[in-house]
Order: structure tokens, then C-alpha cells, then sequence
């Protein structure tokens, strides 16, 4: 086990402190004292475990391949930003743009998240604890979210595709999100996804949510559709 | 990119720390705006004095002016004391009749005369450059207070001087200061508006706005939370801003959540911050932290606040035992 202590250390100084251990073999990390910086464990393209033992600052874990990186306390916004693949869980709560872009791997959240979670993602999975904020999913392109709280404003707003499960209540759908029936599939993904992060299936009911499709082609008879969206 | 952050104290330790705590935060989102820094504190005073900041500005006759001012001030209040240390010149007044014809008299001496702070509660300072040289300059973290609201500024579409630097002072409201994050974009339609109704702008600066709409709200018979909400549809644009009474303090995000703002909510405490790295410089490693949704808008009463804290007890056993 490595262990970097950042008290008195910039962020770079952090971020050299993991990649030196990790360059001398080292698999398992320890980080006390994070104290919110900006930008630790960004770009860490290695199967390494790296535990933030307290709250963390913007990108936490952003543009990552294969890390599995923990936060004992909150991230704050562009957690895991444009992701490839790997795992980040945050015991508690993470600003607005989390998991933005992500092209795969796993965000876990597990209090509540604030607006645009999963943004323009294209592929991996998302999966928030509590609530979501204003415009979750917005415009994401594949991949899953899945939500056991509830939803604010504009919910999977202009979603191509990719799919949204949601367990608690909807405030109100984005524009061409819509309403989808759960196959015996999507249940049994849920089960198997949520299963390793200590979330019972079986305690949830889950709505789904996919595009309608309507702002694929650019229709002129149904302008009105998108003069909303846009 | 500015930073700005705010903190209620709960107990007679958080308030005695006040200066302290709020220099921490300034600290650490200075690198957010470098440009100028400035702090907007409150403290119940049992003198019931009002307190006065004038910024006189350089001039070859500014002795002439100082004098000038003191005279006129002499004449509507009762001064009992003053002070002229670089760019401000500070006055504690018994009592004044009608502290909005003052603060006219005192700016009439001169245009370039502006009054940066009037309140019973409220004193602020403000400064181009960081918040250390605030620090070494004014002193803040040696002041206590019930409540604060502080700003770090990185200029982006005015000047940077004194007069463009945040908190704002509310002119001719006492005590009503604002810290601003972000941008309000309909701030030169709704400027021509405010002027054709007689209402003058210091300075060039969207975020002055914020001030002049709340006492309006208020004016007309709005709360401060009413205000604060109603604000949120009024502006457009990006928006996480502060305001603060001599009793209240509140905060207030733009419907899409373009700018941050981290809320910190303890037993003896609320601090609010532009980051959270902020709010643990400020308040250590285990308060919980979250970013309020989009368009929310939260106010607190300080003194109904302080009512509500029951102490530890268990920390309160342990102080009681300690040398």
C-alpha cells in the first residue's frame, strides 16, 4: 500500500506522488488529506486502486482507463470527465457535470448529484444514490444511467440514446425523452450492475427512459418540436 | 471566474473566529480571482452607531475634500470619530436623521466621491489585489461578527479599481451588501430601465444590479427571501450570488446552474462557498458538503440561527473539564 499525504503539496505534486508509486509497481494507493483539490487521480491509465480518503475538488478521475479510484467524501463539478474505462465511487455528494462524456466504466455516486450528470456520455454506466438535478443525461449518446433517487428539471433532455432507469420520481421529462416499458433484460442488467455496489434490485421500481427519437431527422412539418428543443 | 463565499456563526466561538474563517476561504479562492478581493462583515454592535466608508479619491486637494466632507457631515449627524488611511476615509456617527441625504451630500463634494459602505451592522472593505495584501492592509481575521460575505474577483468586462471591486454595498439601503459569481446578461436592458427611473450606477459592473433590484423588492414589500427568490426569473444569464441584511444572509443560483456554490450546514455553523476546497480550509475535514440544485435560493435569519444551536454535549463536557 502507498501512501501520499497532501498536506503541503499542489495538486501536480499529488498527481506525481500517485504516478511515481505507480511507475514503481504499486497497485493499491492511499490519498489523506485530499482537502478538495482540483484534478487528482486525472488521466491514470493503469488497473491501480486509488482511495481519496476525504472530498475532492473539479475532475476527479477525469479522463481515466481502467483506474478503480474511491472518494471518502464529495467530488465536486466534471467528476470522471470523459472517462474510458475504470470505476470511481463517491460515498457522497458530487457537483454538476458528473461523469460528462464518459465513453465507458462505472460512476458511482452514492448521495446526490447536481445538474447535467452524464452529459453528452457516450457509453459506460452511471449510477447515483440520491438525486439527480437539472437536465441528468442531457444529450448522452449511449450508455446507462441509473438513479435510485429522484430527478429535477429536463430529465434525459435531447437524449439520442443510451437509456435512463429511474427509481424515484420524475419531475419533469426532457424534451423527447420518453417513457419506455422495463424488458426482462433490463432487469436482470439492473440486478447484475447495482448488485456489486451493495444496491438491492428488489427494494427499487424502476421507470425507464430512451429518446422518442423525434429530433433525429430534421423535419420543416414539425418545426414547433424544434423550436422547444432548441 | 470569481469566488465568492459566505458564513453564518452559530455560536460565540464561530463568531470570535469570524475575520479568521472568512480570511481562510478568501485564501483559498484567490487563485479564482486574483484581481481584487473584498469582505463585507457584520456584528451586532451595542452602540448602535452607524459606520461610514468613504472612498474620497486621489487628488492633489484631497485634504480639501476630506475637510469638505467632515464639514458637511457634521452638519446632518452627530461624528464621533474619523479616520482617513489610504483610500478610505471612515466615520462613526451617533446618530443621523436621514442617512440617504448624508450619503447624497457626501458624494455631491465631488463625482469621483463614492460612499462604499453604510450600515449599523455592516463594515466592508475591498481592495485591488489578493486577498493577503486584504489581509495585511485591513487586519480582517482579527475581526468577529455574527455573519459575512466575501468575494475574489477576476475581472471580465470592467475595470478593476476600488470601485469596481465586490462586495457591494447597496447604495442608499444600509447594511444590504452582495457578492456576485458569474454574469448577468440582461443587465444593460434592465440598467437603461433602473436609470430612466432616476437610479444611479457607481460603476460598470453587471453585479452592482443585484443590489439596487433587492432593495427595490424590499422597498416595495418583498422579504428578503421574496426578494432573493423573485430575482432568480428577474436576471438572466449565469448567476451563483450572496446577499446579505443586518440580520439575514441568503444565496441565490440562476435557473441552469451555470456557476458553482457549495453549501456546508453544521450545528455551529453555515458556510457557503464558490468550491469546496474553501469550505475545508475553513471548516476542516468532516462537515458534509453539497451542491444545491439549479435556481434554488436558501436565506437564514443569524440571530434566529444562533437561537436554534443546541450545544454538544459532549464537547461542551470536555471544554468544561479543560485547563
Amino acid at each position: 500500500m502507498g501512501i501520499i499525504e497532501c498536506e503541503g503539496k499542489t495538486p501536480r505534486q499529488i498527481n506525481m506522488a500517485i504516478k511515481a508509486l505507480i511507475a514503481a509497481g504499486e497497485t493499491d494507493i492511499r490519498v489523506c488529506h485530499p482537502a478538495a483539490y482540483h484534478n487528482l487521480g486525472v488521466a491514470l491509465t493503469v488497473p491501480v486502486r486509488v482511495m481519496f480518503e476525504g472530498s475532492v475538488g473539479y475532475y476527479c478521475g477525469g479522463m481515466g482507463d481502467g483506474p478503480t479510484i474511491a472518494v471518502q467524501g464529495s467530488a465536486g463539478w466534471g467528476l470522471a470527465e470523459g472517462m474510458m474505462s475504470g470505476t470511481v465511487v463517491v460515498e457522497k455528494n458530487a457537483g454538476n457535470g458528473a461523469a460528462a462524456a464518459i465513453r465507458g466504466g462505472t460512476v458511482v455516486v452514492r448521495g446526490d448529484v447536481s445538474a447535467r450528470a452524464g452529459i453528452s456520455m457516450k457509453g459506460g454506466t452511471v449510477i447515483v444514490g440520491g438525486n439527480v438535478g437539472y437536465m441528468t443525461g442531457f444529450m448522452m449518446q449511449k450508455g446507462t444511467i441509473i438513479i435510485l433517487g429522484d430527478a429535477g428539471a429536463a430529465l434525459g433532455d435531447s437524449l439520442y440514446e443510451g437509456r435512463i432507469f429511474i427509481a424515484g420520481r420524475i419531475s419533469e421529462l426532457g424534451n423527447d425523452a420518453v417513457l419506455a416499458a422495463l424488458s426482462g433484460d433490463d432487469e436482470r442488467y439492473l440486478a447484475e450492475t447495482l448488485a456489486p455496489f451493495g444496491y438491492e434490485v428488489a427494494r427499487y421500481e424502476f421507470k425507464k427512459i430512451e429518446a422518442g427519437r423525434k429530433l433525429w431527422n430534421f423535419d420543416k412539418t414539425d418545426f414547433a418540436t424544434w423550436k422547444v428543443a432548441l | 471566474m470569481c469566488g465568492i463565499m459566505g458564513y453564518i456563526g452559530k455560536t460565540e466561538r464561530q463568531e470570535a473566529a469570524l475575520g479568521a474563517t472568512m480570511l481562510r476561504m478568501l485564501t483559498a479562492l484567490g487563485r479564482r480571482g486574483p484581481d481584487s478581493a473584498g469582505i463585507a462583515l457584520y456584528a451586532h454592535r451595542a452602540d448602535g452607531a452607524y459606520h461610514i466608508r468613504v472612498k474620497p479619491s486621489e487628488s492633489a486637494d484631497i485634504d480639501a475634500r476630506v475637510a469638505e466632507i467632515l464639514r458637511r457631515v457634521r452638519t446632518a449627524a452627530r461624528l464621533c470619530a474619523h479616520a482617513h488611511a489610504d483610500e478610505y476615509l471612515r466615520l462613526t456617527l451617533d446618530s443621523v436623521s436621514d442617512p440617504q441625504a448624508l450619503q447624497e451630500s457626501i458624494e455631491s463634494v465631488h463625482p469621483d466621491i463614492e460612499v462604499i459602505s453604510f450600515g449599523r451592522a455592516l463594515d466592508l472593505v475591498k481592495q485591488v489585489g489578493s486577498p493577503e495584501n486584504l489581509e495585511q492592509r485591513f487586519g480582517i481575521s482579527r475581526a468577529s461578527g455574527t455573519h459575512a460575505i466575501a468575494h475574489t474577483r477576476l475581472s471580465t468586462e470592467s475595470r478593476i479599481d476600488l470601485s469596481h471591486s465586490q462586495p457591494f454595498w447597496a447604495h442608499g439601503t444600509l447594511d444590504v451588501a452582495s457578492a456576485h459569481n458569474g454574469h448577468i446578461t440582461n443587465y444593460h436592458k434592465l440598467r437603461r430601465q433602473y436609470e430612466q427611473c432616476g437610479v444611479r450606477f457607481y460603476t460598470e459592473n453587471d453585479s452592482e444590479i443585484i443590489g439596487i433590484y433587492l432593495c427595490e423588492a424590499m422597498q416595495a414589500g418583498a422579504t428578503f427571501a421574496e426578494a432573493l427568490q423573485n430575482s432568480v426569473q428577474f436576471f438572466d444569464g449565469s448567476f451563483s450570488y450572496l446577499a446579505a441584511t443586518a440580520s439575514e444572509l441568503g444565496f441565490a443560483k440562476d435557473p441552469f446552474g451555470f456557476k458553482p456554490l457549495i453549501v456546508a450546514e453544521s450545528d455551529d455553523y453555515i458556510a457557503i462557498a464558490t468550491e469546496e476546497v474553501a469550505l475545508r480550509a475553513a471548516c476542516g475535514a468532516d462537515v458534509e458538503t453539497w451542491e444545491p440544485p439549479a435556481g434554488t435560493v436558501r436565506t437564514w435569519n443569524v440571530y434566529q440561527e444562533r437561537d436554534k444551536h443546541v450545544p454538544s454535549p459532549v464537547l461542551e463536557a470536555r471544554e468544561a473539564v479543560a485547563p
